[in-house]
């Protein structure tokens, strides 16, 4: 029972958009059950300047662009931190949480005179920096726990074998590091695809747009009808990805969520 | 190491820094966009400004009145999947799936769910022969549908904290407590809620930084309205900047948005820190 209750609360929100993705507008005043089916809001949501999928695709490059930055630049950091004394990098971790926590719409106006004296606007890829930073204090809490979690003894073996720094990071150190960089990956994955405020401010070109701002774009769009059916139909497909996502990396997201509130 | 924290400081610190000197500017249209001192005039105009307080109240009732909900709920979430159930994983993931979903996509989904009438709650509210209730229309009624829309999305991330948290309670300590004669009402004050009470702390943080950042929600949803009545710090100040032009002014907000969540964080950290004697000795 209890269950049942919280499949429907979860679930049932989702449930109700893609009922009404398939609805003629004309049938969403009337009764729920007679109406009709069309598949005309998904057609002109694909067929639209520029098409739907485009949001996806600049979506999931920011994303890919910005973890693997976001990689390179918290995986020396971390291991950094864990080599340090108990004392310091706990101090540290400190100041790192709260940046984790740190409600970060609060930057988007020192970030966006950032993009305008740099001239970043409009590049996704320029995104991938405010993200990167954005994204680096839950990579450097997640990685270091990780690092810290390997026994001393195996990386000084490794040394003593006269392996390099760089040697020992790709050959030993990282490799057993695999579900903390897979957790850490997903979640800032998750973060970059669905950010708002920031890709609001640093885009303007529609066919430039992350899901995220041409969804508020297409909320905004029609001041005078409300055609719920392309939002229903719009909402499906932006939540299509993600919910695959979930579906196949669940326990790696749950164990980053938990590991990186928790160590932080 | 370095250029990792380097980063971290040009993207958190630099631009609060940032915020402190322009908020002593002015910096609008009327100066031509350039940087002019004004000294504490903006803070001067920032105490005068009714809109700021009642903002400041609106994000703060919509703060601690969802985590609040967020809190109960999540615990009864995580008391449920801490349970040996079938289909637990599968449970885990369909209640984690509203969290994972861009706020943006579904607070236009909650917009149409919430519409008055031919949302899916006032279509049953009227064949149960009720009046339809404006959700998103009604300045008492909206911030409350606000409130629940984020619950519904961030209930997620609270039980599944919780839950990594109840995972840390040794069993034999509700056996023992059942052998004394406990019920379950009184293990879970006397056993749980004092153990768990770091996490909750954890949750009620985190939660709390982020609600009141309060922005991505409040703009697609209801943008404000109906008559400011759901506008947050966050918004506001986004107003001034990309509306008004007025840089100096939107910097001062942030800057208090700030000072008001440290105020806030700093009272939870006390709170707990009062209570953990309490919840000590009830463990005993």
């Amino acid at each position: 029972m209890n269950r049942l209750l919280l499949i429907l609360w979860s679930l049932g929100p989702m449930l109700w958009q893609l009922y009404t993705s398939f609805r003629p507008n004309a049938a969403l005043t009337g009764n729920p059950l007679q109406g009709g089916w069309t598949l005309e809001h998904y057609q002109s949501l694909l067929e639209g300047n520029p098409p739907f999928w485009r949001y996806l695709l600049n979506s999931g490059v920011v994303g890919l662009s910005s973890t693997l930055l976001t990689l390179v630049v918290a995986v020396p950091c971390a291991y950094g931190l864990s080599r340090l004394g108990r004392k310091t990098a706990r101090s540290v971790n400190v100041l790192v949480a709260v940046a984790a926590a740190f409600p970060y719409v609060l930057l988007f106006l020192a970030l966006l005179q950032v993009a305008r004296d740099l001239h970043l606007g409009n590049n996704l890829l320029a995104l991938s920096l405010p993200y990167t930073g954005l994204s680096l204090p839950l990579a450097i809490l997640l990685l270091q726990a990780s690092f810290r979690d390997i026994p001393p003894e195996l990386e000084e073996a490794a040394r003593l074998e006269g392996l390099g720094l760089w040697q020992r990071l790709r050959w030993v150190l990282l490799p057993l590091m695999a579900p903390a960089i897979a957790s850490a990956s997903l979640l800032i994955f998750l973060f970059c695809w669905n950010e708002y405020p920031i890709a609001l401010t640093w885009l303007s070109r529609a066919d430039l747009l992350t899901l995220a701002p041409a969804m508020a774009r297409i909320a905004g769009s029609s001041v005078f009808t409300v055609p719920y059916g392309g939002f229903a139909a719009a909402t499906v497909l932006g939540s299509i990805p993600l919910i695959l996502l979930v579906l196949l990396f669940q326990r790696q997201i749950v164990s980053g969520l938990t590991q990186g509130a928790i160590k932080g | 190491m370095a250029p990792a924290l380097l980063l971290l400081l040009a993207v958190f610190a630099l631009p609060m820094v940032q915020y402190a000197w322009l908020s002593t500017q002015a910096q609008t249209v009327l100066t031509g966009l350039e940087p002019q001192p004004v000294g504490l005039a903006q803070w001067q105009r920032l105490l005068q400004d009714g809109r700021f307080w009642q903002d400041a109240f609106q994000t703060l009732r919509f703060g601690l009145c969802s985590v609040g909900l967020e809190l109960v709920l999540g615990l009864a979430v995580a008391l449920l999947l801490n349970q040996p159930l079938r289909g637990r994983t599968l449970l885990r993931t369909v209640s984690l799936l509203p969290w994972a979903l861009p706020t943006t996509v579904m607070a236009l989904g909650w917009r149409w769910i919430f519409n008055d009438p031919f949302g899916p709650i006032n279509l049953l509210l009227a064949q149960l022969g009720l009046p339809t209730v404006s959700f998103l229309g009604d300045p008492s009624i909206t911030w409350l549908s606000m409130v629940w829309a984020d619950t519904w999305k961030t209930t997620p991330f609270v039980a599944l904290l919780l839950l990594a948290g109840l995972q840390t309670i040794p069993a034999d300590l509700y056996e023992a407590a059942a052998l004394e004669g406990a019920n379950r009402w009184q293990s879970l004050r006397r056993i749980t809620l004092p153990l768990l009470s770091p996490y909750i702390l954890i949750a009620v943080l985190f939660r709390l930084a982020q609600a009141l950042g309060l922005f991505d929600l409040v703009q697609v949803l209801t943008a404000g309205g109906p008559a400011g009545s759901t506008e947050s710090l966050a918004l506001y100040a986004y107003i001034n900047a990309m509306r008004f032009l007025d840089f100096g002014y939107s910097a001062t907000l942030m800057l208090a948005a700030f000072l008001l969540m440290l105020l806030l964080s700093g009272g939870a950290v006390l709170l707990w820190l009062l209570s953990r004697p309490r919840l000590a000795g009830g463990q005993r």
